[in-house]
């Protein structure tokens, strides 16, 4: 079998290196990895047993009567239970879970209620936007605070402003930027730079104590004029606006954030694009390399939330059939129902098998590959508070630490890798979505009556589970990517949105 | 003959839709807060004192006596804005069409005679459950006085909390299959939980009741309950797949609307042609929608052959589409889609309930063929 020669196929489209992704990962990661991931998601299951079950319904009832009421209660509690800190590493102060473990433990959380997945993912959605701008010094500070609230008792979460009244998907595609209505600009002007302009629909933005905003020093060419700003809730000139009224994940607020000359200081500038003068990348590279970066991790992240949602509605399903008799016998046993929930079951297991996928890819390509392979994972585990306090705490100080960093991910990711990981976070996140709304419209033509009720939880899922396919860009927009990033590459002649 | 009925046709469509836009339209958002904030009471007032609760009701009972296809006009008319208020209209009517196809007209008359205000007139009814189906929890005893005493537990009674009556599905103790009673709602004997905070429809309220040793007069013979609901629900099928189309019509108008306000990228949404395939879809959706219910409508009207097949077939085609057809509504609008201050997430809340209506939606699939399995 070896002596022919046939290695020039495995160059040919499908690349092998974009569909065994698993197949590559796995001598990477370590044997112990199986045992954390085991924890964690125990962890999770006593979360939702002892937190999230007994108040899911009454919050979404709750948020119904008063739509302005903030979730303190729980982000308190999800931050006793060390949820905010625990997939930060050992070395910069958290419980060093690894990051690999994150989304199966998402969807667990996602499964019990899918809002308060959202009140702890969306913090990590933050946290991953600041690490992807890789200045380690504010990197430092802000996951100090988050520390700091955990042992307070005084939760402080990190969260990304992006969107834009006038750009949505826009803001995610440098190839659309350019010709979108971006209005929030950062000017620069002695000692930092001033901002004005609006944010909206900013996931937990109302309860978070950092926000992580991406700004453009230049509206008329955004593509290459991006800049991260960090902005602490109480900065002059920064406030929030409305909090939005949604169909459901209520119990996460989607807040509006105002700029009005807001000052932000050069000490909490994370990442201009255009001053990277040492990158060999361009100002429009480092951009999108900073939305895939985020963007390959969190779309990974909905993907497990929509696979969480549709085991969620595939278990009410179940339970009702197994409960109630259906013309005379148990639902469960009529032969249609059988394969009604076979049909819902292949659903959620084809959602997870996507983002599996797509985590494996963000193993092999992306920075979570620094701890998840066999070095950077058995480094964080005997990390001990010592090493991280006096060796590693002040080389984070040092600008020469975050310019390594950058060379090392900004740099070194070859394109390849950055695409198979964009194509499959994309494919994960649009075909989980997807699936997680099936199963809930499913569970609810199964369950009737019962299922449209608000006590009985299978509706709350339906609403719930709808923002998946608009949030961390449409599934069309998700499409469009997967298409650019593993298809259209092969073909010359394919334009990234060609219109 | 025709040129009347399409004059009849045209009349009620302009006053439906004339109503749904300066009506509902403008509180849309405030009127589906209930049950967190007031029931609105007086645009039932309205609509019924313009006859949209008589559509279907004989002349002989003061109604309007109209066929099939004028109900639908209308419910799809008010369902383009919103639904709530055709689902109260629907359920009324599915509880009055029972109780005139057992032959009940004179009771139905002695109660409108004695009603003293609207909800006098209305009748609450478990419009999402197909008794057939799942079995009536509610059991009636016969009494000294020659009424009945119904007891037991009843979940999602639609407008439970503000019809004066109800009609009620029971079996009666030690006899097989289920019947109908007629129940005053003010009676001794019946508790009414608060109104059920549901998916959508929301200011077509729903209760929870229990009745204990509550006094009830049965509806038609003992037993036929079955019989009298499949009849009238295969009629009423036609009516879920209006309401069900009317969402799809407004869920398409305000995402087409939307696409050509909206820029991405440079231009109008509506120029991006995978924006442009999801609105042709939604589109041809909707005309095949008005198409079936029309035809249905039309078949039920004239007892054309095969009527009970375009009714059904109707109901679990176009209901299924709708839920389709709004998830792509908001899809268009992206984020603000799923806010409440645009219709379309209502929309797709509102077709997900519809769908149950008169009982889970594959049952009506096997119910479907099986009745083609009988002529065989």
């Amino acid at each position: 079998m070896k002596e022919l020669d046939v290695s020039h196929y495995i160059y040919r489209e499908p690349r092998f290196d974009d569909i065994m992704c698993d197949l590559k990962a796995l001598p990477v990661l370590p044997k112990a990895m199986v045992k954390e991931a085991q924890w964690a998601i125990a962890y999770a299951r006593k979360f939702n047993e002892e937190v999230i079950h007994p108040q899911c319904l009454s919050l979404d009832r709750k948020m119904h009567e008063n739509p302005d009421y903030l979730p303190w209660d729980f982000i308190k509690a999800a931050n006793e239970w060390g949820f905010y800190t625990l997939f930060i590493p050992k070395a910069i102060g958290g419980w060093g879970i690894n990051g690999f473990v994150s989304p199966f433990v998402n969807e667990e959380i996602a499964a019990a209620c899918l809002s308060m997945a959202n009140l702890i993912g969306v913090h990590y959605l933050g946290l991953i936007t600041l690490f992807s701008t890789f200045n380690m010094r504010i990197i430092k500070e802000i996951v100090g605070d988050v520390k700091n609230g955990e042992k307070t008792g005084e939760p402080c979460l990190v969260s990304l402003a992006i969107t834009e009244p006038g750009a949505g998907t826009d803001v995610e595609e440098t190839d659309l930027i350019d010709k979108s209505n971006v209005a929030c600009h950062a000017e620069k002007v002695d000692g930092g730079y001033v901002v004005n302009g609006s944010k909206i629909f900013i996931s937990s933005g109302h309860v978070s104590t950092w926000h992580i905003v991406i700004c453009y020093t230049d509206l008329k060419k955004p593509s290459e004029n991006v800049i991260a700003l960090a902005v602490k809730t109480g900065t002059k000139g920064f406030s929030f606006g409305r909090m939005e009224k949604k169909m459901g994940q209520k119990a996460c607020p989607a807040s509006e954030l105002v700029f009005e000359d807001c000052f932000v200081p050069d000490k909490y500038v994370c990442l201009v694009s255009d001053e990277l003068t040492d990158s060999r990348l361009k100002p429009v590279e480092i951009h999108q390399k900073l939305i895939d970066y985020v963007t390959s991790a969190t779309r990974v992240g909905v993907g497990c939330l929509g696979s969480g949602v549709a085991k969620a509605a595939y278990d009410k399903a179940l339970k009702f059939a197994s409960e109630t008799r259906v013309g005379g016998k148990l639902l469960l046993n009529h032969e249609w129902a059988q394969c009604m929930l076979a049909e819902m079951y292949k659903n959620w297991m084809s959602a997870r098998l996507g983002y599996v996928e797509g985590n494996y890819a963000n193993t092999l390509y992306t920075t979570q590959n620094d701890v998840a392979k066999k070095s950077g994972y058995f480094m964080n585990r005997i990390m001990t508070k010592w090493f991280a306090n006096r060796v590693v705490s002040p080389m984070m100080d040092k600008p020469a630490t975050t310019r390594k960093v950058r060379r090392q991910h900004l740099d070194g990711q070859p394109l390849s890798a950055q695409q198979c990981a964009s194509g499959w976070a994309s494919l994960s996140k649009f075909s989980g979505t997807d699936l997680g709304i099936k199963n809930c419209q499913m569970a609810l033509q199964l369950m009737g009556q019962a299922g449209l009720r608000h006590d009985r939880g299978a509706e709350k899922l339906l609403r719930d589970s709808k923002l998946l396919q608009i949030y961390e860009g449409t599934n069309q927009l998700n499409r469009m990517n997967l298409f650019k990033n593993m298809i259209g590459r092969g073909f010359q002649q394919a334009m990234d949105f060609p219109e | 003959m025709l040129a009347t009925k399409e004059k009849e046709f045209k009349m009620l469509e302009k006053a439906a839709a004339e109503f749904a836009r300066k009506e509902l339209s403008p509180n849309r958002e405030e009127n589906d807060k209930y049950p967190f904030g007031p029931f609105w009471d007086d645009i039932v007032k309205k609509a019924f004192d313009l006859d949209f609760f008589h559509v279907l009701l004989p002349e002989t009972l003061e109604g309007m006596g109209l066929g099939m296809q004028s109900f639908c006009i209308l419910l799809e008319n008010i369902c383009e804005v919103d639904a709530s208020l055709a689902g109260i209209i629907f359920t009324n009517s599915m509880a009055q069409e029972i109780i005139l196809a057992t032959g009940g007209e004179p009771v139905l008359k002695s109660m409108m005679d004695t009603a003293t205000d609207v909800y006098g007139h209305l009748f609450a009814f478990p419009a999402f459950a197909n008794p057939s189906e799942i079995e009536p929890t509610v059991t009636a005893v016969p009494a000294d006085d020659g009424r009945y005493e119904l007891s037991g537990p009843m979940e999602y009674l639609v407008l439970g909390n503000i019809a004066g009556n109800a009609l009620i599905p029971a079996k009666i103790k030690g006899k097989t299959g289920y019947v109908f009673f007629t129940c005053d709602m003010a009676s001794d004997g019946v508790e009414k939980s608060e109104p059920v905070l549901s998916l959508g429809l929301h200011a077509c309220p729903a209760v929870d009741v229990r009745f204990f040793r509550a006094k009830a007069d049965l509806i038609g013979d003992a037993g036929n309950g079955k019989a009298v609901f499949d009849a009238v629900s295969t009629r009423m099928q036609c009516a879920a797949a209006a309401m069900a189309a009317g969402i799809m019509k407004g869920s398409f108008k305000e995402a087409f609307d939307y696409s050509k306000e909206r820029f991405q990228g440079g231009r109008q949404i509506i120029k991006w042609s995978e924006v442009q395939m999801i609105l042709a879809e939604m589109a041809v959706q909707v005309k095949i929608a008005e198409t079936v219910v029309e035809q249905a409508g039309r078949s039920i009207d004239e007892k054309q052959k095969g009527w009970e097949d375009g009714s059904q077939a109707a109901a679990i085609h176009v209901c299924q589409m709708a839920c389709d057809h709004t998830c792509n509504g908001i899809q268009i609008l992206g984020g603000v889609g799923y806010m409440k201050d645009y219709g379309q997430e209502k929309r797709f809340r509102d077709a997900q309930q519809i769908q149950s209506l008169l009982g889970l939606a594959p049952m009506k699939k096997i119910g479907y063929i099986h009745r083609k399995m009988q002529r065989i």
